[in-house]
Parts: C-alpha cells; sequence; structure tokens
C-alpha cells in the first residue's frame, strides 16, 4: 500500500547518499514499481522530480505482506501486516 | 462579605451567558476583561525531568520557569490566551493555576491552631482571576469531549470494517482485559489509565454525561467541588485530611458550592511542602500522559516520560532515532509526533509487543484521520521484530537510541539482566553513529548497568544521571555519548586488548 506521507527534502537528502542503489532497483521492481529513479545523477538534491520519487518509495510504499532477502547472508525473513520479523543468527 | 457577592455574581454572570457566548469564549478567546489576565500556572512533570519541562516551557511558551522545592512541580507565568498551548505541553502530566502562594508559612504549635487557620484562610484568598481561568479551561474541554466522542464512534466504525492490522480476535482481546484485568496494567497508572479507557470505550456514557451538563448550563448551576490535600513534610501537626477536611469546609462555606468527592467540577489543591504552601485549581482532570496509548501492555511508560527522555538526546532533524526494545511502542510514538522531521524505528523480540505498537500507531493515524476530517500524513515511524543483541541495522546508521530497558522486575529478570545488558550495550554502540550518536536508557538494575557500562568506556561515556521515580521504584535514566571510536568486531581484536 501507499501511504501519503509529508515531503521532506532536507530528510531525503541525508538518506539518499546512504541508498544502496542496487537493492533498491531490485526491490522495486519485485514490487513493480514504476516511478523509480535508476540511481544518482548530478544535481539531484534540487530535482524536484527525483526527490519526489525517491520520497514515494523510501517512504510511502510500505510492504505489508511479502519477505525480506537478505543479499548477503541468503536469509528469508518475512513480513506479515507491515511488520518484519528478523531474528539474526550471529554469522549475519 | 462583598467579596462573596463579587465572585458569585461574577459565576453567575457568566453561567447565563454561557449558550449563546460559549462559541466565542472558545473561539475567540477570553473576553475583554480577562483579556490581559497573567497568571502563574503550576504543572506536574516526572521528578527528575523538571529541567527538561522548563525547558520546553521556554521553548514553547516563552516563559521561564521556577523549579519549586516539591520535587516534580514547575511554575511559570502566562497570559490567559496562551492557555490551549499550555495544554499541549508534552513534558506535562498535570496542570493547575495558582491561586496562592506561601513561600514561608508560619505554621501555629497545636493541631487545632493550625486548622482554624486554614479554616480563616479560605476566605481570603484572591479566588476570582484563578477561577475565570477554571472558566475558559473547563470550555476547552466540553469542546475537546465533544471532538474525542465524534472520534471514538469513527473510529469504532473503522476498526470494525477494516479488521485491523492484527487478527481482530486480539485485539478485542486487548480491549477486554484492559478493562477488567487491570491488575495486569502498571498498578501506579491504574486511575490514570481507567479514565482514558473509559474515554475511548464508553462513548455512550460520555456522551450522555455531556448531554446532561448542558441541560444543566440553562440554569444558574450550583458547583461541585472537592479539595486535594498533598503533604509533605516531617514537622507537620496535622494530616492531609484533617487539613483538606477543614479546608474544604470553609471553601463550602465561602462560595455555597457542594462537596463531592467523585463528580466534581472544581478540584481545589492545597499543597504543603514543608513551609511552602501552594493553593491551586486543577485545570487537567484525566492525565495527559497515557495520551498516544490505547492498547497497553504490561509495563506501558508515561508519554511524558517518554518526551523527556527523547528530549535529553536533542533529536536534530533528519536524526534516526531507534528504540530497540519498544515494548508497546511508546517512546518512537512520541517521538514521531514530536519530532516528526526525523524517522523513528520501533522494534523488539516479542511480537505481542510490536503488534502492540503497530496498533497503537495505526490508532493514533485513525485518530488524527477522524479529527482532521480528510486523509492525514503517515507517521515518520516504523515497527520490526528484531533480536536488540544482533539487530537488522547498518552500523553507524543509527543518531539516537532511547529504550526503557527491561527492570527485572515485572518483565525479564534480574539474572537474565547480567547476561543482556553488556549485549545489549554492545550491539547499540555498534549501531550508534561514533561521535554524535547519543542514548537515553531508562532502568530500575542500576548495579547491572553500571557494571554493564564500566566495561565498554571506549565506546560509551556516560554524561548524565536523572534519578526518576516509576511507580516507587527508584530508576535511572542514562544520558550516554557514542565516543568517536569505531566500532571493532570482536572477530578482529584477536589476541589484542582494547584500550578502556
Amino acid at each position: 500500500s501507499i501511504n501519503p506521507m509529508e515531503f521532506n527534502p532536507d530528510f531525503l537528502a541525508c538518506m539518499i547518499p546512504e541508498v544502496e542503489w542496487a537493492l533498491l532497483l531490485e526491490a522495486a521492481d519485485t514490487l513493480h514499481l514504476v516511478e523509480v529513479p535508476k540511481g544518482l545523477t548530478e544535481g539531484y538534491e534540487h530535482n524536484e522530480k527525483f526527490l519526489r520519487e525517491m520520497h514515494q518509495v523510501l517512504l510511502e510504499v510500505e510492504v505489508l505482506e511479502g519477505t525480506l532477502k537478505c543479499s548477503e547472508s541468503r536469509g528469508l525473513f518475512p513480513i506479515s501486516w507491515g511488520i518484519p520479523n528478523m531474528p539474526l543468527s550471529d554469522e549475519e | 462579605m462583598c467579596n462573596v457577592q463579587e465572585a458569585t455574581k461574577q459565576l453567575l454572570d457568566v453561567n447565563l451567558h454561557e449558550n449563546w457566548r460559549a462559541n466565542q469564549v472558545t473561539e475567540s478567546g477570553p473576553r475583554s476583561e480577562s483579556e490581559h489576565l497573567q497568571v502563574t500556572i503550576g504543572a506536574t512533570v516526572p521528578t527528575g525531568f523538571e529541567q527538561t519541562a522548563a525547558a520546553e516551557v521556554r521553548e514553547k511558551l516563552g516563559s521561564s520557569c521556577k523549579i519549586s522545592k516539591d520535587w516534580g512541580k514547575i511554575y511559570f507565568d502566562i497570559s490567559v490566551e496562551s492557555l490551549a498551548q499550555v495544554h499541549c505541553l508534552r513534558s506535562v502530566d498535570n496542570l493547575f493555576v495558582v491561586v496562592k502562594e506561601f513561600k514561608d508559612y508560619q505554621f501555629k504549635e497545636t493541631k487545632e491552631e493550625v486548622l482554624k487557620d486554614f479554616e480563616e484562610l479560605a476566605g481570603k484568598l484572591p479566588w476570582s482571576d484563578p477561577l475565570k481561568v477554571w472558566k475558559i479551561n473547563t470550555s476547552f474541554k466540553k469542546k475537546k469531549k465533544h471532538k474525542k466522542i465524534n472520534q471514538n464512534s469513527g473510529r469504532e466504525k473503522i476498526d470494525n470494517g477494516q479488521g485491523d492490522k492484527t487478527d481482530e480476535k486480539e485485539d478485542k482481546k486487548g480491549f477486554t482485559n484492559n478493562t477488567l484485568d487491570s491488575h495486569i496494567l502498571d498498578y501506579y497508572e491504574n486511575p490514570a489509565i481507567k479514565e482514558e479507557i473509559s474515554t475511548l470505550v464508553g462513548d455512550d456514557l460520555a456522551s450522555s454525561k455531556d448531554e446532561k451538563d448542558e441541560k444543566e448550563e440553562t440554569h444558574p448551576k450550583v458547583l461541585k467541588f472537592r479539595v486535594t490535600c498533598n503533604r509533605a513534610g516531617e514537622k507537620h501537626c496535622f494530616s492531609s485530611n484533617e487539613a483538606a477536611r477543614d479546608f474544604g469546609g470553609a471553601v463550602q462555606d465561602y462560595f455555597k458550592w457542594k462537596a463531592d468527592m467523585t463528580n466534581f467540577d472544581v478540584e481545589v489543591l492545597l499543597n504543603i511542602h514543608d513551609n511552602e504552601i501552594v493553593v491551586g485549581i486543577a485545570l487537567t482532570e484525566e492525565s495527559l500522559h497515557r495520551r498516544n496509548i490505547t492498547h497497553f501492555g504490561p509495563t506501558t511508560l508515561r508519554s511524558t516520560l517518554a518526551y523527556g527522555m527523547l528530549r535529553l538526546c536533542a533529536p536534530q532533524p533528519t536524526d534516526i532515532i531507534v528504540d530497540p526494545m519498544c515494548g508497546t511502542g511508546a517512546i518512537p510514538i512520541e517521538g514521531s509526533t514530536e519530532w516528526s522531521n526525523c524517522y523513528h524505528i520501533a522494534g523488539d523480540n516479542n511480537p505481542l509487543a510490536v503488534n502492540r505498537a503497530a496498533n497503537n500507531i495505526s490508532s493514533l493515524l485513525t485518530k488524527s484521520q477522524i479529527k482532521e476530517g480528510k486523509v492525514s500524513w503517515s507517521l515518520p515511524i516504523d515497527a520490526v521484530q528484531w533480536d536488540i543483541c544482533n539487530l537488522p541495522l547498518r552500523t553507524g546508521f543509527v543518531d539516537i537510541i532511547v529504550s526503557d530497558m527491561p527492570f527485572g522486575k515485572r518483565m525479564g529478570s534480574k539474572k537474565r539482566n547480567w547476561n543482556l545488558y553488556p549485549a545489549c550495550l554492545r550491539e547499540m554502540s555498534r549501531v550508534c553513529k561514533p561521535g554524535t550518536g547519543r542514548a537515553a536508557l531508562l532502568t530500575q538494575d542500576k548495579k547491572c548497568f553500571t557494571k554493564a557500562l564500566s566495561g565498554m568506556g571506549h565506546v560509551w561515556r556516560k554524561v548524565h544521571t536523572v534519578w526518576v521515580n516509576i511507580g516507587g521504584l527508584h530508576a535511572a535514566v542514562y544520558l550516554l555519548k557514542r565516543t568517536p571510536q569505531a566500532f571493532v568486531h570482536p572477530s578482529e581484536q584477536d589476541g589484542e586488548r582494547t584500550p578502556w
């Protein structure tokens, strides 16, 4: 589901550099999301369209039922009612 | 006695005009006589957080506070127009308007003389301005109550329609448990809890009571009152009951009000701490501290305490704030409403707790949705089920950690804490950002915490301790700063001793 949230460009500006793009794109693909930027472009901080698309994919899209897959450990974590269950073992 | 006549006439005047003036009073603010009225407001706050509350008052109302020797109380002056904003303060439990303060009251020698003095005192106090404030305050509450009723009936409809987040059976069970098995809830919070629950669940009762009140408004109403006396000090020769009784008797004679211990309109407060006496009139009845939580757990934290702990960490815009042992989510929920330019994550290893937290979040959203009458914004908060000793978070990702750690009394055990606390602190130090990160951790198991912390000097530095009282238990909130030292995974430390 998509839950509308107040647009906060400052927050996004801090978070966007932290994004692991390969993972984000893979997740977006699995969820069949369309308006997802493919990566950082020059001057992204001032690109309103870019920011709004990032805002939606990072903060507004909510997975209610599904599974999270860890790219490193191959662990699978179920999501139920929007809550992921993520008990990790020591190696993870 | 012209004072009595004056006071009564004022009250009668307001009552007679109540109907057609009610809207004006609430919407356009106080009438011209009280326009520039300055009053002193007293507020009760969680003991230990007086400074934090004073900071909030300074920030939101622009007033400076006086912190009294009577712990857990702060005083500040405002003009009556700001009364609504005072109710929006997040760090205060209860509010009252000061009638008179005696900094150094001279008690006579015998009990009879002291009590007689109290009786005579009633007629000599400056009641009229505080009563005006009380009157204005009551009209706020009426408006709020009507809103609440609409919220509740709306909310119930939505709950039934959507089938809610968790399965309905658990949700319903949660409610029945709360109303019937109150011994499961925090024992010291019971009166506040019962009131809040009855406001949420008993809309029928509330609406019928309100109708009755409205009918009464058209005729000049005899007010019902009670006196509550809080007394602290070793040298008093009287009890709080005696003081309340005799002072109350005199108040009754003075105003011709009716005494009623349960269904009162006016609650007069007589606070005595050694030689300091403050007479006040209560402005809140249901305590503000349970405001965000509709689904209780066995050890739910007061929202005012949650706010105080968060504020200690001075959240900055864009900070990531995590509660890795969130229980019912009191702390992150308070955080997401007050610091909405930060992102909050609530996690717990117990699925029941995480479900309760998620329920509380969605209740809050539904409540605001109905109030605004339109689709409202989602909150910057998420719930996850995880293991505190192995958090699925990147190293150094978190700016602030605020948590209510298991005391080992009602949740967990002291023995378990010996292993849990060091493991928690270690994992928290990993996810917390070196240099700028900070943590506010509440615990009653101070011995265990201090011991666990002593081995972590290379990553955590204790900067402040706030001594608090949680239902009679002496607990502490430890404010820690994350040192600039990067987290080193134990496996990389083979054979090396880390410097402390």
